[in-house]
């Protein structure tokens, strides 16, 4: 299997443990990636609050690169850029007038025939027997909760994946693996990470909310899929003990690095020594670091 | 209060939606959207009492506010919204417009940041993350805001100390500046 493949600008940077270790995770489950060329930022945020006709042809500009390259699929793992590339292919299909703005915008007229998927909707494609068949470790004694951020199943209509409130992907994934999952109601919370650098205050309370759930549900780890819910989760994760006089001492890791760990890779080739706050007391005593 | 109601009134909520397809007279304020919203607590006119100042046409209100630029767009009103109205389209509009109508805004800081964040993607073609948390700080006048934070991502090599220039800034660049004559 090929897939065209956007890493974004937080997977080369911040969240440079996603992209190795979600590297090391398609090695090992047979998926091909191949980085789209010349991609550029999908202008997350920023472009919809300041033009509408922006935020689709930045989307539209990444997309038409891989559609120029033969490919019909696209994985995205950050879940910015994934809702606007979903959300883009939606609005170029629904709205003939927008669709003529946008070619007359690009001198090359995308068809929309990249679909565009997050690397859970990938794994799940190829089958939890799959994942299963491949886990050299069993994820016997991992107790944890999986924090599915905002976007990537909401609004349903674009997103088109899991249960909009009550996700179960990744649940599933660490069930198939051995692991233990807690039920909690903060699943889709949205963490604040559009106002990280100017109003965290909000992101501080959002962060802290998620993290007390998960703390007060028994996880020893919480996992997640995007790489801007991991940067506030863990990055911020002193602040928040700080601000609000508490120690919650939680391991933020993604689901490709227990996927990873799962499969026999080493520490290092799936980034866990980027993590701020060290998984050690965590995967250790149960033989996984 | 006294709500005075002429033709005028509904210019807003025809804007909204000749321009988003969005109709938000379908809004009878079941609050379903202010329940869920994250950032609800933050805000002084809260997400269903902004629905309500569209379709009075309380324009003024709505900007002083400052209501729009507290949203996550984490889009939880939109999928709960029991009559369909996509709620972020009408507040994203709402953000577009005030670059036209002028009136006050509290926290001018977000449309700064949101300024800052595009001029350098069109800059390098990708987010320079380490330039933008210094250039937000610097406008802001909080220069040394989460420096905590910033150097353990540091030294783990998570944040770069340099911008990364994209092969297809070229493109971009063109196309950010059609965009900018298209909607001149």
């Amino acid at each position: 299997m090929r897939y065209a493949y956007y890493p974004g600008c937080s997977l080369s940077s911040s969240g440079i443990e996603f992209h190795l270790s979600f590297q090391y995770v398609a090695r090992s489950l047979g998926i091909e990636l191949v980085e789209v060329k010349d991609w550029v930022c999908c202008g997350a945020s920023s472009a919809h609050a300041t033009s509408h006709l922006l935020s689709i042809a930045l989307p539209v500009l990444n997309l038409s690169h891989a559609e120029k390259e033969g490919f019909d699929k696209l994985i995205a793992p950050c879940l910015a850029c994934l809702s606007r590339f979903k959300g883009a292919n939606i609005e170029m299909k629904n709205d003939p007038h927008l669709r003529k703005k946008i070619h007359e915008i690009f001198d090359y007229p995308y068809q929309g025939k990249v679909k565009v998927y997050h690397p859970l909707e990938v794994f799940l494609e190829l089958g939890l027997d799959r994942i299963r068949a491949r886990a050299r470790k069993r994820l016997k004694g991992l107790r944890v909760a999986c924090y599915y951020g905002c976007v990537l199943t909401r609004p349903p209509q674009i997103a088109q994946f899991d249960d909009v409130e009550n996700p179960q992907s990744m649940d599933s994934i660490i069930q198939a693996l051995g692991g233990e999952t807690i039920d909690w109601s903060y699943k889709t919370e949205c963490c604040g990470v559009s106002m990280t650098l100017t109003f965290s205050d909000i992101v501080l309370k959002l962060s802290n909310d998620i993290l007390r759930e998960a703390k007060e549900g028994g996880a020893s780890a919480i996992i997640v899929c995007c790489p801007l819910c991991q940067a506030n989760l863990d990055g911020r994760q002193r602040q928040i003990e700080e601000t609000y006089q508490v120690r919650y001492g939680l391991p933020i890791l993604y689901i490709t690095q227990v996927m990873g760990l799962s499969f026999g890779a080493y520490p290092k080739e799936v980034g866990l020594e980027k993590l701020i706050t060290s998984p050690k007391e965590v995967l250790g005593p149960i033989g996984l670091m | 209060m006294n709500i005075a109601v002429s033709k005028e009134t509904f210019n807003l909520a025809t804007h909204i939606q000749s321009t988003t397809g969005e109709n938000v007279m379908f809004c009878y304020q079941c609050k379903k959207c202010t329940l869920g919203c994250p950032s609800a607590y933050r805000m002084r006119m809260k997400p269903h009492e902004l629905m309500r100042a569209i379709q009075l046409g309380r324009e003024e209100e709505i900007y002083w506010s400052g209501t729009i630029w507290i949203c996550l767009s984490c889009e939880t009103c939109n999928t709960r919204c029991p009559q369909g109205i996509n709620i972020l389209r009408v507040i994203d509009r709402l953000r577009e417009r005030s670059k036209e109508v002028k009136y006050y805004n509290p926290y001018p800081a977000i449309p700064a940041f949101h300024r800052l964040f595009l001029a350098l993607v069109e800059r390098f073609g990708r987010i320079y993350e380490l330039g933008l948390a210094v250039l937000v700080n610097l406008r802001m006048l909080s220069p040394f805001k989460d420096i905590d934070m910033a150097y353990p991502m540091f030294i783990r090599g998570k944040m770069k100390p340099w911008p990364h220039r994209s092969q297809g800034v070229k493109e971009l660049q063109q196309v950010m500046e059609r965009i900018r004559r298209l909607e001149e």
